[in-house]
């Protein structure tokens, strides 16, 4: 940054060159743009005006031109989406756990930074680093570049950052829009791979923990249709399958981490209150059977 | 000299006049208003100069549109649903008015980060313009935190879960997470009681402070003035030999004058 006080003749009561200190030179420069636009100038209405009011137009043009094509391609079934997404989605349904959760377009690069940063190591960068370094970034930009230049030329170090942070956001947005989600049937064909491959009916039998007289092996097979159905694998990621969303970890091997079946069932009931400010919502509603197969299922994954 | 009868043509000015200078007396607002209007601006300013009005009347197209959306819609989970649907196929012109107030805040989140970026390759954001992007920034967080409240108020599957998730990212938060999305959740599930917070967050809480920021933001827009572009070969404040002042000293931005004032 050059503050480097420019040599500049100056009079001065005494009749001494004087140099300018930067905040100087500021105020002087504000001091000749007054000037400038005092003699200069052109009112602002009507000249610039005119300019205000036909961008304005054209803005209400634009927002009432996509409300009618939205509304005009798009049919009455929810399925039916037009050009621009279906007027309606379905109600919103609590009791369902096999929702992908998608923001607005403009939260995708938030929503696409959760695929890359994993629980529990990184996610909070995630979630709360980096978006709070860009807004303390963004205010504190008048006070990192304090120079005068306002030429594009002059200003590299400003010009590459704004291409970078376009770039990166423009990624971020459109690899968000574009993640591909899993697909129910496709998972649940899975199941029978999962079995063969992480061999679950052998690991239940090591399980422990459950109650008297429960067939191991019979619920985590169960536990692992369930898990293929309740929308787990639109976050988690198992043997390569679902997608990595939020920041959510692999459950490959989560039975080897050695965490039993009551951590297992605790943490599906409420997933913050084991793991604080873990993002994951409450498979609560799914009932105590399902959460001992589910529990027993991710306690035989050893990782295959 | 002799004072004649006004004419009848002075008498219906003075009647038209009379209401103005009536509030102008009392409010200023006239002399105001004159000022906004006939106020000087650089002369080479141009279209990119009409991002922030773009966006102002964006902002003004979601506050008429939400003021008519909030007389039908209905904030509870059992008639959310619903009521939006209602709108959308029954009330007249509901489906134009909940369409625009949909898309309109799209609109309005790309013309703020086009403004911004304007203002930032424009170099405007420099003395002694550093509050007012402050204030902008400001502006940008607010605006997609009303996107982010406003997602949920159709009750349907995408906006339900993002919110779950959404409320849950800000519960990672270091020592204010759990607080913070206790706060907007109400309670320790998504409820009734969730809606009720955000449709009041949604359209008090921040359309009045986006209200309060866009004015202030406005007032340090006329006070301080828009920046000529960088380009410019005849910018307003280029660099020239300093003219000396008038009281032969150089003053800063804070300048005594004779009503005290500093933009004129």
């Amino acid at each position: 940054m050059s503050t480097t006080p420019r040599e500049r003749p100056t009079p001065s009561p005494d009749g001494r060159r004087r140099v300018l200190t930067p905040l100087e030179e500021r105020r002087a420069q504000f001091q000749r743009y007054k000037q400038d636009v005092k003699k200069e100038g052109k009112a602002f209405y009507p000249f610039a005006m005119f300019h205000d009011t036909v961008m304005s137009l054209a803005v209400v043009c634009v927002i009432v031109a996509l409300a009618v094509i939205w509304k005009y391609t798009a049919g009455e079934h929810p399925d039916d989406s037009g050009w621009l997404g279906p007027l309606y989605k379905d109600k919103a349904d609590p009791g369902t756990t096999s929702f992908v959760p998608r923001p607005d377009w403009y939260f995708y690069f938030l929503f696409y930074l959760l695929r890359i940063f994993k629980w529990p190591e990184s996610v909070l960068l995630g979630t709360i680093g980096i978006p709070t370094i860009a807004i303390i970034l963004l205010l504190a930009v008048p006070f990192l570049d304090v120079r005068r230049e306002r030429r594009l030329t002059r200003r590299p170090v400003a010009i590459v950052a704004a291409i970078l942070v376009v770039i990166s956001m423009g990624v971020l947005t459109y690899k968000g829009a574009t993640a591909q989600e899993a697909i129910a049937s496709e998972l649940k064909a899975k199941v029978p791979v999962w079995i063969k491959q992480e061999n679950l009916v052998a690991n239940a039998q090591h399980v422990q923990g459950l109650p008297a007289g429960a067939n191991a092996s019979a619920l985590a097979v169960r536990g692992a249709h369930i898990f293929s159905e309740v929308g787990c694998l639109t976050c988690h990621t198992y043997l390569g399958s679902g997608s990595s969303n939020l920041g959510a970890p692999d459950l490959s091997a989560e039975g080897a981490k050695g965490k039993g079946i009551q951590f297992q069932i605790n943490h599906l009931q409420c997933p913050a209150c084991v793991n604080p400010g873990s993002p994951m919502p409450s498979f609560g509603g799914l009932g105590n059977d399902n959460l001992l197969a589910l529990a027993t299922f991710l306690e035989s994954s050893k990782g295959g | 000299m002799a004072t004649r009868a006004p004419t009848a043509r002075q008498r219906t000015e003075a009647a038209v006049n009379y209401p103005l200078e009536w509030l102008d007396e009392r409010s200023a607002l006239v002399a105001g208003l004159r000022y906004f209007l006939f106020r000087k601006v650089p002369h080479d300013t141009n279209w990119f100069h009409t991002l922030g009005s773009a966006t102002l009347t964006a902002f003004l197209v979601q506050a008429g549109t939400g003021v008519i959306l909030a007389m039908y819609y209905k904030p509870t989970p059992n008639e959310a649903y619903e009521s939006i649907q209602h709108i959308t196929n029954d009330v007249t012109l509901g489906w134009l008015v909940r369409g625009m107030h949909k898309w309109g805040a799209s609109v309005f989140i790309i013309l703020m980060f086009l403004h911004m970026g304007r203002v930032f390759l424009f170099g405007a954001y420099k003395y002694p313009r550093e509050l007012n992007w402050i204030v902008g920034v400001l502006l940008l967080v607010t605006g997609m935190t009303e996107g982010f409240t406003g997602y949920l108020l159709p009750w349907d599957q995408t906006s339900y879960w993002a919110t779950v998730v959404g409320i849950n990212i800000n519960g990672t938060a270091p020592f204010v997470g759990s607080w913070l999305s206790q706060i907007l959740r109400g309670g320790a599930e998504i409820n009734a009681d969730t809606l009720a917070r955000f449709y009041s967050i949604h359209m008090l809480l921040l359309p009045g402070a986006l209200i309060g920021l866009i004015l202030f933001h406005l007032y340090l827009v006329v006070r301080l003035g828009v920046t000529s572009p960088p380009w410019s070969k005849t910018a307003a404040g280029r660099d020239r030999p300093p003219e000396p002042e008038a009281d032969g000293r150089r003053s800063g931005l804070i300048r005594p004058g004779p009503r005290g004032g500093i933009a004129r």
